[in-house]
């Protein structure tokens, strides 16, 4: 079956208004779905979850309510980690205040916290824009991290200044603590990533969206046409911070289960969240949870490769990877030179097979240290942050979109 | 600052908070003045030593206004360079053996290739993007900086003895009863001096009037036949100079460390009080935060305490927020900062 | 695809048509003031931008303001819709005094308008950018949103037939689904009045649609200009520097030069004002 459009009518404005156009984008989104929730519990051991689904499912949280904010709206905000670090406190304190109180409420009562105090740090966005707000959000970032570590009474005492999670169970199933199963920690956030992806798609498409984006693209125009621009602002604040601080709490309570503020919310967790909307595509939903995969699968391949080494197979798939990207930046660098133009072709192979061949060699057996895979880490990620926000910036997402694009048509060439 | 007394309004929001945060300060002097039973002398080197920590805010801050005023371009990358630039002049050093100027020399010339790539490899690329997502960039290039350079050098913290004086002035101690570190005044001298060297070439070489044109209107000065892609060079490479002494400095002060680029960071406060495009507005921003940093550090815990009996050892290491909040609270009342052009809005 | 969109395009046109019986509008009658404007000052800092002009635009009329290059034109339109306020003076709209307020309320009282310099918002599609001038209409609050199904598709819906209706009148079906930034000029002019229209606007304020255009695209626009104002009944304002267009199709027409106004009246009587002769063919002062 070919990937079309043609002959699935649209007979409606509803079927029109579809988040999946298409058919077979629907099938498969469904599938995947129902793959997410019934088979992956399955097979997941506490390696998986704890090392790469859990993480994965928490930062798309935080990545949706980032691109909601920065995204959608075009507020630059640096203080994604405070922000965290505030759903996760009041995720603390609620649950060692009232034991009681059902996991859920406490999670959706950190988000809730959490967008009240986004609000208050989004008020100066009325009268400040750009860079000069971010610098705003960077007060944000240190002051709150300081507050809860300086003000005894949200770490409860502690003597370590930690917090950590107690034992919580859901309908009798432990979630949060040492004991809790991996694919109970799964579950539960697989279900919020799901409803909360689901109400975010959305609020983007709607009156909502629609604003934050008029914003986002002109707020000058937006304002004449109507657009109120603070209370725009204020709730893209408020429902950014409002996922933020749902996936603060997720991120303490279930991933970390205990954590120190100046360790777990640095602005370095900022960051780390801001590069994942940056690669996953600035505006998209989709490229939300590309971002978030991207951010946190690229430390653990790259520990493993360098590290500890993956074997011949591997390492021939990470080879010829490396030699098609290689390849492929050199041949476009190339031909926009003018005297590289001529060699164009034998350069890009050779810089490729150059690179492809060095990946064979580090990641066949690996044996580099940790300290440098780190480092090899960090200037990665800078480069693909230049390169993708020259290229594309709407990043993954938007290369998934071209990929079906090009399908569509396949194999006509129009 | 006339403009913002003759819109000065009681009634306002803005009147209120105004009037409160005088009379919090009167009350705040008159403490300090009458009810401290401490030396006075202490609150004098506390002032000093703030000065001279503001001095280094400012020699960052203005690595920052030069990559501005050319370019547009706001630079988060301003702090990594610092450390970049310390961690290869120390690497010189203690790894090679090599003599401080040739380490230096050596520094410089690296900064500049760094300059060149990044004019090649980014700036050519988004010369007409958003200034927000040069912004973004911009923190890219600060990790792949960070990256690169650890990769070389390693991340461990590294000494940098670049021969400047150390321990206390004997000169003050004796004569007036001051504890001020020789290095800080070093310091200081220093980035006046190179202070004093940019803003006079600046205003008086021909290729500081050729950036200057570039920063007024970059379509006129390209017809006047002024290269913007060498421009773009010569700017960075300064920034590069300018952040080898602050690293350096630094680095001689406490060690090269990955730190040392978060506390360049602070340039970031300083340039919203000074204004984004002004080398006076960067000095004397740079000034008030670090005097006002070290001053809200000892004594913002006892004029609380005195007011609304908060526990003073609440208000201790807050050196990492309080330059943020303060250029916050500034920005509302001021968007332009102290110096900066005032902005009207076209549609 | 497009047999759907055929449909769908006659089925809207005798939607319109039954509509337009329906309340009985009859085109071109030129009713009272709408908008008066009084005595306005603009200052920015020393700079005098307009000085002390009142006129008045009535229901139904098209308005031209003509001009040489900064004679206040735009800042005149800019204090209409609120961008600017000016030092003195007043605005009646409706019959009421406006009080200063932000640009946002001033559309939600029905004031639309355009820009010299295409303001549509890049990022989004045509339709999108359409739908964006709908905001001030849309009411259903961010539970239902986040919800979807229910108020919030019904009203989405409501509103994308307007929508559709209006991207009909402008003819710009094909392109109702490609990001703005890709489109020819002349087409973002378009759809830059769309999102205007859509607004459903007592005054439509539109600065300098025609500049920038072909003889053909002029012809288009003005077509779309005279047709708002005939089926709609929607008074307009607009900017203008082609002599022949305003000419052509303005009712009435005043003439502002240095901030100030030198002329008021017909097309007629302006071109036979001698200040206004003077302001745009020069004159000696001696």
């Amino acid at each position: 079956m070919f990937y079309r459009e043609t002959g699935d009518f649209k007979a409606s404005y509803a079927a029109d208004l579809q988040t999946f156009p298409i058919a077979l984008d629907r099938y498969r989104f469904w599938a995947l779905i129902a793959f997410a929730f019934l088979v992956v519990p399955f097979l997941i051991n506490d390696y998986w979850a704890s090392a790469i689904l859990v993480p994965v499912l928490v930062y798309s949280l935080a990545a949706l309510g980032l691109n909601m904010l920065t995204g959608y709206c075009g507020q630059v905000s640096l203080g994604t980690g405070a922000f965290m670090a505030v759903g996760a406190y009041t995720c603390y304190k609620l649950t060692t205040a009232f034991p009681e109180l059902n996991l859920i409420v406490v999670v959706l009562l950190s988000g809730a916290m959490t967008a009240m105090v986004g609000i208050a740090f989004g008020l100066p966005s009325l009268r400040i824009k750009g860079f000069y707000l971010a610098v705003a959000t960077l007060a944000a970032q240190f002051f709150i991290v300081w507050l809860v570590n300086k003000v005894p009474w949200f770490y409860n005492y502690s003597a370590t200044g930690q917090i950590s999670m107690p034992e919580r169970d859901l309908f009798g199933v432990l979630i949060t603590g040492p004991a809790a199963t991996p694919e109970a920690k799964y579950l539960f956030c697989l279900a919020f990533v799901f409803v909360f992806g689901w109400v975010a798609r959305n609020l983007v498409r709607g009156r909502i969206g629609r604003s934050w984006m008029a914003i986002r693209d002109m707020d000058i125009a937006a304002e004449i046409i109507g657009v109120p621009p603070l209370q725009t602002k204020l709730s893209a604040f408020a429902f950014s911070s409002f996922y933020i601080g749902i996936a603060g709490a997720l991120y303490f309570g279930v991933y970390l289960g205990a954590a120190e503020a100046t360790e777990a919310f640095s602005i370095i967790e900022s960051f780390f969240v801001l590069f994942a909307i940056i690669i996953g595509g600035l505006g998209s939903i989709t490229g939300s949870f590309l971002g978030a995969a991207f951010m946190v699968l690229l430390p653990v391949t790259l520990k493993n490769m360098m590290v500890d080494g993956v074997g011949p197979v591997w390492a021939s798939v990470a080879a010829i990877a490396m030699f098609a990207a290689g390849a492929i930046a050199m041949h476009s660098i190339a031909t926009a030179s003018t005297w590289l133009r001529a060699v164009a072709l034998p350069l890009a192979l050779g810089v490729g097979a150059l690179l492809g061949y060095g990946v064979w060699t580090v990641a066949v057996s690996g044996g580099l240290d940790t300290a440098a895979a780190k480092h090899f880490e960090i200037t990665l990620l800078g480069v693909l942050i230049i390169v993708f926000l020259i290229l594309e910036p709407h990043g993954l997402a938007r290369l998934w979109q071209i990929a079906k694009e090009k399908l569509r048509l396949w194999p006509f060439p129009y | 600052m006339t403009d913002v007394i003759r819109r000065f309004n009681p009634m306002k929001a803005e009147g209120i908070a105004l009037i409160l945060l005088t009379l919090f300060l009167l009350r705040g002097a008159w403490w300090f003045t009458v009810a401290d039973p401490r030396d006075a002398m202490f609150a004098v080197e506390t002032i000093v030593s703030g000065l001279l920590a503001g001095v280094m805010y400012s020699l960052v801050a203005l690595g920052f206004v030069l990559i501005f005023k050319s370019s547009g371009i706001f630079n988060y990358a301003q702090g990594v360079f610092a450390l970049f630039a310390g961690l290869f002049a120390s690497g010189f050093m203690n790894e090679f053996g090599l003599p401080v100027w040739a380490a230096l020399l050596l520094t410089m010339l690296v900064m500049v290739i760094v300059a060149i790539l990044v004019e090649r490899f980014v700036l050519q690329h988004l010369v007409n993007q958003e200034p927000i997502i040069l912004f973004m960039a911009t923190i890219g290039l600060a990790y792949v900086l960070e990256g690169v350079g650890d990769t070389i050098w390693g991340s461990d913290v590294k000494v940098l003895d670049v021969g400047l004086p150390s321990g206390a002035s004997d000169t003050l101690l004796d004569g007036f009863g001051l504890y001020v570190e020789k290095l800080e005044i070093a310091a200081a001298v220093i980035a006046a001096i190179l202070v004093i060297l940019l803003s006079v070439f600046s205003q008086y070489t021909r290729i500081g009037r050729a950036l200057r044109a570039v920063a007024d209107d970059h379509q006129a000065a390209l017809s006047v036949g002024i290269s913007l892609r060498t421009i773009w060079v010569i700017v960075w490479s300064i920034a590069g100079f300018v952040a080898l002494v602050a690293g350096v400095m630094w680095g001689a002060k406490s060690g090269v460390q990955f730190s040392l680029s978060l506390i360049a960071l602070k340039a970031l406060p300083v340039l919203i009080l000074g204004g984004f495009t002004s080398i006076p507005g960067a000095i004397i921003g740079g000034l008030i935060i670090g005097v006002g940093e070290k001053l809200a550090e000892i004594y913002l815990g006892t004029v609380m305490n005195e007011l609304f009996g908060l526990n003073p050892s609440m208000f201790t290491a807050i050196e990492n927020w309080f330059a943020y909040v303060l250029a916050l609270a500034f920005l509302l009342f001021r968007p332009q900062g102290l110096f900066g052009d005032k902005i009207i809005e076209r549609v | 695809m497009t047999l759907h969109e055929t449909q769908e395009a006659s089925n809207s046109d005798a939607d319109y048509a039954a509509a337009e019986i329906a309340h009985g509008v009859s085109p071109r009658r030129i009713g009272d003031v709408v908008l008066d404007v009084r005595d306005i000052q603009l200052r920015f800092g020393g700079v005098v931008a307009i000085k002390d002009v009142s006129f008045d635009i009535r229901q139904g009329e098209i308005r031209a303001i003509i001009g040489p290059n900064g004679a206040g034109k735009s800042s005149m339109l800019n204090v209409i819709s609120g961008f600017y306020h000016p030092q003195q003076g007043e605005i009646w709209f409706e019959g009421e005094k406006r009080s200063a307020q932000r640009p946002h309320m001033i559309a939600k009282q029905g004031i639309a308008r355009t820009f010299q310099n295409i303001a549509l918002f890049k990022g989004m599609t045509t339709l999108d950018n359409i739908m964006t001038g709908r905001l001030t209409k849309m009411r259903s609050n961010f539970l239902w949103q986040s919800l979807w199904f229910g108020p919030a598709m019904a009203e989405e819906i409501r509103h994308r037939e307007v929508v559709e209706r209006i991207i009909d009148f402008l003819e710009i079906q094909p392109i109702r689904k490609t990001p703005v930034g890709k489109l020819p000029y002349g087409l973002q002019k378009r759809v830059e009045l769309g999102r205007a229209l859509a607004a459903e606007p007592k005054l439509l304020l539109l600065d300098e649609p025609m500049a920038g255009m072909n003889v053909e695209e002029k012809e288009d626009m003005c077509r779309f200009i005279l047709d708002v104002n005939e089926e709609f009944g929607t008074t307009i304002a607009l900017i203008e520097h082609d002599m022949g267009v305003v000419m052509d199709i303005s009712d009435r027409v005043v003439v502002l030069d240095y901030g100030r106004k030198i002329g008021d009246g017909a097309p007629d009587e302006v071109r036979a004002n001698k200040d206004v002769i003077d302001a745009y063919l020069g004159v000696s002062h001696d």
